[in-house]
């Protein structure tokens, strides 16, 4: 959730943009399109009660309204800027108040001082935030003492600055800093509003911010107790003393500096849940890990043929590898016959034997077309009574018609598949009765019979087999394969995203780039001696040499590993950027590994020094959202660090700081909120969170800089 | 199958005699085919066999014998060519199914 403690609605001054006009409907609508959870109306010398309460009550409860006023003080003949902002509770008042001081005057050439201010505005206990430094016009030192010791509310007095860089630096300096967005065209807003302060904490309300504000313990305590948390009872160090960690469903951070036994608990941290059965490791950076964690060299690497449309053709090659030359009818036979003519009375009788056996291939065929439209149709009628989609799509009316029409369409096919079953199969009985009357008379009376055949459908349908499975071969291994591309992981906005490419050929015969590799145990010069050969039955199915060719295939060396297409692929894995084949660096290779990490779906994650060999850059780009995402989706997350940039930019709900001192190792814990790092020995012995990071952490000056960014410790 | 038949091309055959030995001589346009007829030859047999089965390709066709006479071996080519026709028909509705067929 975002803060802006600094809009204008109106053009009160003459010097105001007409872009900072507003109507209550699209001030709501625009305010709903940011994460902006709280937003302060901060007119120039004007506050509008009827426009706020308009506003407040269109906005609903959603996004919270505060009252405020930016005033022109004018001190020692300098004037500067003060917003001054009330409680929604106070807004009728507060209008009044307004309304008493500014009744005289223009927006223009209203001025206040700060004994007036004080005098007419403090006893609401409001927010005062002044213009500072290069917010101008600024209010002076000098003026913000006057205001500050004139308060009853010394800490609610804030400096607005101009931007999160600003904030940050102030705020590391010991001042409570923010920022707004002083908007002046609202057609911008909504980008604008991206820059706003975040809120870490929750808040509920003014009175609630400004406790937290005031970094009130009660109210801290309050919010962390509302957060899902345990305790854990570590032994994390070889003297065996007990550690007691208040952990959240959120950031924890270790830091401290190096040799300081961070690891160690996190290691405990490790050992406590996968004692309980929880999956959890500490992940550390090992760059040298990339390949083997995405298996580059892909030794498990399979693929399913049938998703992409490929016939593995276990049958063909099967086929293929036992094909052997068919039997013809000897002319002799013919010859025979003829030459012999039987002088056997009875065997004339027999005239069964003297008919031309019928051709039987057609009759099958029909039969089979009507057999397949039958079960074709009983499957389909079968899922018009079951399926529910049906139900849901047709009437009752319109499934009764349809049913009606293909159970006729399904008896007249039946009636067709049993007239053209009889009829094959009386053309079977035929010939088979002519093959049988005629061997037995040839048997009984010594003269050779009729041949039924000379042989050649066997010997053409054999042939054409051979054909139809080597072409179904060669059809599948041309098949080629999209190339399958799977995100490793961002290497930060200007480089893109890192992909991991597999590429998968199969061998046809003429493949010889040495990149690619085989994915079974064949040799590639037999997966290429293969693929040639089956191109070579298939132009020479109807070849006199067809069979030297079968025969080549069954003396190619372990032919028999070669049961499928499946043994012929290649492939190549490797990682690409913007098409191209790239070479993660070492430090982009912790990059990608750290946000895989990150991305697997866990429930706590423990990451020890995620930052090493990674850029600033990359950490606050990728690296913390992606650490604050896992949090905000109620994860454990903790991490050891020795950045800044981390510790402070995640503002961790619990912080563990080790140190060395004088005295030996010393641990203290506590959070950015409270500001403060309790030994939990000695609760005496306590440390300032702000100052420990500063000092502590690499980057902490720059860090803290941005820091303004998160409103979580001003 | 109606407008097959109507398309069906007729291929020439004549029994042939040469250096004492006779063949089925078929003319389908394209390489000559020949069936030794009067000795067991089964390899050239397989080769016209090959041949015919990528006439089949081409086309419907049927073999139609000429010049029959009443010699044995005018007889055999005569009983040969009729169960051929036969087998070839069935080949060529085999391989329609498996669209190996031009037409």
């Amino acid at each position: 959730m975002k803060i802006d403690i600094h809009t204008h609605t109106k053009k009160c001054k003459s010097g105001d943009a007409p872009t900072r006009v507003i109507t209550p409907a699209d001030f709501c609508e625009t305010i709903q399109s940011t994460e902006v959870g709280i937003v302060a109306i901060t007119n120039h010398n004007v506050f509008d009660l009827d426009q706020f309460t308009e506003i407040k009550e269109k906005m609903g409860d959603d996004t919270q309204v505060w009252p405020g006023i930016e005033l022109d003080v004018q001190e020692n003949g300098v004037r500067g800027h003060l917003i001054v902002i009330v409680s929604p509770t106070m807004a009728e008042a507060f209008s009044g108040i307004v309304y008493d001081i500014t009744k005289e005057s223009t927006p223009d050439n209203f001025t206040t001082a700060i004994g007036q201010v004080l005098e007419k505005f403090d006893d609401f206990k409001p927010l005062y935030i002044a213009h500072y430094k290069q917010k101008t016009p600024n209010l002076s030192d000098e003026v913000l003492d006057k205001l500050m010791s004139g308060t009853a509310n010394s800490g609610r007095v804030i400096k607005e600055v101009t931007n999160s860089i600003s904030a940050g630096i102030y705020i590391s300096h010991g001042h409570a800093s923010i920022y707004g967005s002083d908007v002046h065209d609202w057609s911008t807003y909504e980008e604008q509003a991206r820059d706003l302060p975040d809120l870490r904490l929750p808040v509920e309300s003014f009175e609630h911010f400004c406790l937290l504000l005031e970094k009130d313990p009660t109210t801290i305590n309050t919010i962390l107790d509302k957060k899902v948390a345990e305790d854990l009872i570590l032994t994390p160090f070889e003297d065996a003393i007990p550690l007691k960690l208040k952990v959240f469903n959120d950031i924890n951070v270790v830091f401290g500096p190096k040799g300081t036994g961070k690891s160690c608990i996190l290691k405990a941290i490790a050992k406590h849940y996968c004692d309980t059965g929880i999956d959890a490791m500490v992940y550390e950076s090992a760059s040298d890990r990339l390949d083997e964690l995405f298996d580059t060299r892909g030794r498990d690497l399979s693929l399913n043929l049938n998703s992409h449309g490929i016939n593995y053709c276990k049958d063909e090659i099967e086929v293929l590898r036992e094909a052997s030359e068919g039997g013809i009818t000897s002319l002799t036979k013919y010859e025979n016959y003829f030459r012999i003519k039987s002088t056997n009375k009875s065997a004339k009788k027999i005239k069964l034997k003297d008919i031309e056996p019928e051709e039987e291939g057609g009759a099958k065929r029909k039969f089979g077309e009507f057999n397949d439209g039958v079960k074709k149709t009983t499957d389909f009628l079968k899922f018009l009574e079951e399926h529910p989609s049906v139900k849901r799509e047709l009437s009752k009316e319109e499934i009764v018609e349809v049913t009606r029409i293909l159970s006729g369409l399904l008896e007249r096919m039946s009636n067709r598949e049993w007239e053209g079953y009889s009829g094959w199969k009386e053309i079977c009985l035929l010939n088979s009765a002519i093959d049988k009357f005629r061997t037995e008379v040839e048997r009984k009376t010594g003269a050779p019979a009729k041949p039924t055949t000379t042989g050649f459908r066997e010997y053409a349908l054999n042939r054409v087999r051979i054909e139809v499975d080597a072409a179904e071969i060669i059809k599948n291994v041309d098949t080629k394969i999209q190339v399958l591309k799977e995100t490793v992981g961002s290497l930060g906005s200007n480089k893109g995203e890192l992909e991991l490419w597999t590429e998968f050929k199969f061998q046809n015969g003429t493949i010889t780039d040495g990149s690619l590799n085989k994915l079974k145990a064949v040799n590639k010069g037999q997966q290429k001696t293969f693929v040639k050969t089956v191109r070579e039955i298939l132009k020479h199915a109807y070849k006199d040499n067809l069979f030297q060719h079968i025969a080549n295939l069954n003396a190619i060396e372990d032919v028999e590993k070669i049961e499928t297409v499946y043994e012929l692929l290649l492939f190549k894995r490797y990682f690409a950027l913007d098409g191209s084949p790239y070479s993660p660096s070492s430090g982009e290779s912790s990059m990608v590994m750290l946000q895989k990490e990150l991305e697997t779906d866990k429930e706590v994650y423990i990451l020890d020094e995620p930052e090493r060999s990674l850029g600033n850059e990359y950490i606050n780009d990728v690296i913390v959202p992606l650490i604050k995402e896992r949090a905000r989706a109620g994860k454990k997350v903790f991490l050891s660090t020795h950045d800044a940039n981390i510790a402070v930019r995640t503002l961790p709900y619990s912080s563990v700081y080790r140190r060395h001192g004088p005295d030996g190792y010393a641990t203290y814990i506590g959070n950015p909120f409270s500001n403060n790092l309790v030994n939990p020995n000695d609760e005496d012995d306590w440390l300032d969170w702000k100052k420990v990071s500063m000092r502590t952490l690499e980057g902490g000056e720059d860090a803290f800089g941005e820091r303004g960014k998160i409103y979580g410790n001003g | 199958m109606e407008s097959e038949e109507k398309s069906m091309e007729t291929v020439k055959a004549t029994v042939v005699e040469l250096d004492e030995k006779h063949f089925i001589k078929i003319e389908t346009g394209g390489e000559e085919i020949n069936i030794p007829i009067s000795e067991d030859k089964p390899n050239e047999v397989k080769s016209a066999f090959n041949k015919l089965i990528t006439r089949i390709k081409e086309g419907a066709f049927e073999i139609r014998l000429e010049d029959i006479g009443q010699d044995l071996f005018s007889q055999v080519a005569n009983e040969y060519v009729t169960q051929l026709n036969r087998e070839i028909q069935e080949v060529r509705g085999e391989m329609k199914d498996y669209g190996l067929v031009e037409d």
